[in-house]
């Protein structure tokens, strides 16, 4: 077997041994690779921080699952912990049955981070003051739309069997005129639902944070306004929670930055097997041995 | 090491999922066929008591007879395994399709035609930052050059050939965008599965 034809055919179970490898080491050996902002992942930060304390709230939409949980829990995370520190009033909701299991852990993990450093009472953070899980509900456009008139009349109850009308937190966010902005944290396409029905009724603004996959298809809506900032795959969950340090919002950095580290390291090796693989094709393909 | 049974149970499925990358094995078909089965008791169990319950059958129980008419609707669709009566089907169907398109055809008409066809329009107001201008130029002609691509009532010779041919390279940048993006996508999952490896079941990493 000719040189060429090696490298055109290498096993892949031996790339599959070199990813494993470089994904790991960057958790054991210091490697800090940096990473720049993209104007997207700023643009939903500095909006967030031109919502004024204890205002309008911003409503999270937690429409993910299990399977893409690296990606957009750490993007909940840190803008959950942003919101917090702000005294933004979150709202939050799901329409992915698979989510509100995730979206409970995101919401109570923060709680108890913020709870645990907090030295004075005002600064913990209080389910039905600071915050509200609505739950799950089915027919999202329909429930979309319709809390443009009324949100206790799509979710009478929160996720714990609370009258919303009971919740403090409630009292001054009755539709989307209470509401700064939506954050649809999603792995499939429910933002474009947002951007389409109660975008185009109410004027409601949407920001999205989306796994990689999902990313390319919402940047003619970034470019036009409709989206009004964008967190791409576990690389825009690292800027925002690498901006959320930096402001002073958190004291440690999440799961997201530390995983970009080895992100970058396979993106190094995928490029050298892509450039591995049309060598050994170009010169296959020059000995006769591939088809042009 | 995790004393955790859930997450031993979680390291240890993980882990016959990732044998198929060695090859095909009984581990890995166990993994999935118990992955299928438990994420369809799942959502079955979910729509019961978050959809259908509340939804239907607890308002229908409280005496609302109105709700008789969804409850009818849907069980039309069933009517598709009698063949006598299946034409019945195309009842909930074309009521779908008549709310889903007067609800839709507007609203897609406005975000996803005429929004995006404003994102195109270059003004002179458009060149108050140099670079956005720039930018503005680069879009407006990538999205008539690829749409001149799409054009096949004209034989794609002379301008309409080179513009066409600028079309496709548009078009394979936002193949190449989209094919990077994946593998991003891809290798963060991948990545997520080791951190759940290495910190809470093997406790190696925080």
């Amino acid at each position: 077997m000719k040189w060429y034809d090696r490298i055109a055919t290498i096993d892949r179970r031996i790339i599959y041994v070199l990813l494993t490898v470089l994904v790991i080491l960057p958790f054991f050996v210091k490697v800090t690779i940096p990473q720049k902002i993209m104007p997207q992942t700023q643009k939903l930060f500095d909006f967030i921080e031109s919502i004024p304390p204890n205002d309008r709230a911003v409503m999270i939409s937690f429409d993910y699952s299990p399977q893409t949980q690296p990606e957009c829990h750490p993007m909940a995370k840190a803008l959950l912990k942003h919101c917090f520190a702000r005294d933004i009033p979150v709202i939050g909701l799901s329409f992915d049955p698979e989510a509100p299991g995730l979206a409970v852990d995101a919401l109570v993990s923060v709680e108890r981070e913020i709870d645990s450093l907090a030295t004075r009472k005002e600064d913990s953070i209080v389910y039905g003051v600071d915050y509200v899980y609505l739950g799950w509900k089915s027919g999202r456009i329909a429930a979309q739309l319709d809390m443009g008139e009324a949100i206790a009349g799509v979710f009478p109850r929160d996720y714990y069997g609370n009258l919303i009308d009971s919740l403090p937190l409630m009292q001054n966010v009755k539709n989307y005129k209470d509401i700064a902005i939506v954050v649809i944290l999603a792995a499939a396409d429910y933002p474009i639902d947002w951007i389409r029905y109660p975008q185009t009724r109410y004027g409601v603004k949407v920001a999205a944070g989306l796994t990689a996959v999902m990313a390319p298809q919402y940047y003619p809506f970034l470019q036009t306004g409709q989206v009004s900032g964008l967190m791409s795959g576990m690389k825009g969950a690292a800027e925002y929670e690498k901006l959320v340090l930096e402001h002073g919002y958190a004291c440690a950095l999440g799961t997201a930055e530390t995983g970009m580290n080895s992100q970058s390291m396979i993106h190094l090796l995928i490029m050298l097997f892509i450039i591995l693989g049309n060598v050994g094709y170009f010169f296959a393909r020059r000995a006769g041995k591939a088809p042009r | 090491m995790s004393g955790d049974p859930w997450i031993w149970i979680g390291a240890v499925l993980t882990l016959m999922i990732f044998s198929f990358l060695y090859k095909d094995n009984p581990f890995y078909k166990f993994g999935e066929h118990l992955f299928v089965g438990v994420a369809n008791g799942y959502y079955i169990v979910y729509y019961w008591h978050n959809a259908l319950k509340p939804n239907l059958f607890e308002p229908l129980s409280a005496g609302q007879f109105l709700y008789v008419v969804p409850l009818l609707l849907g069980l039309l669709y069933f009517t598709r395994f009698i063949p006598r009566i299946s034409w019945l089907v195309r009842i909930p169907i074309g009521f779908t399709i008549g709310w889903g398109a007067g609800l839709s055809i507007p609203a897609y008409f406005q975000a996803d035609v005429l929004r995006q066809l404003e994102g195109t329009v270059v003004t002179p107001a458009t060149f108050s930052n140099t670079l956005h201008g720039i930018y503005a130029v680069i879009i407006l002609i990538g999205v008539a050059c690829t749409l001149i691509y799409f054009y096949f009532s004209r034989e794609h010779k002379g301008v309409l050939g080179s513009a066409s041919k600028l079309g496709i390279m548009f078009i394979m940048i936002g193949f190449g965008a989209s094919f990077g993006y994946t593998v991003m996508a891809r290798v963060s999952l991948l990545i997520g599965r080791i951190q759940f490896l290495l910190g809470p079941w093997l406790g190696l990493i925080d």
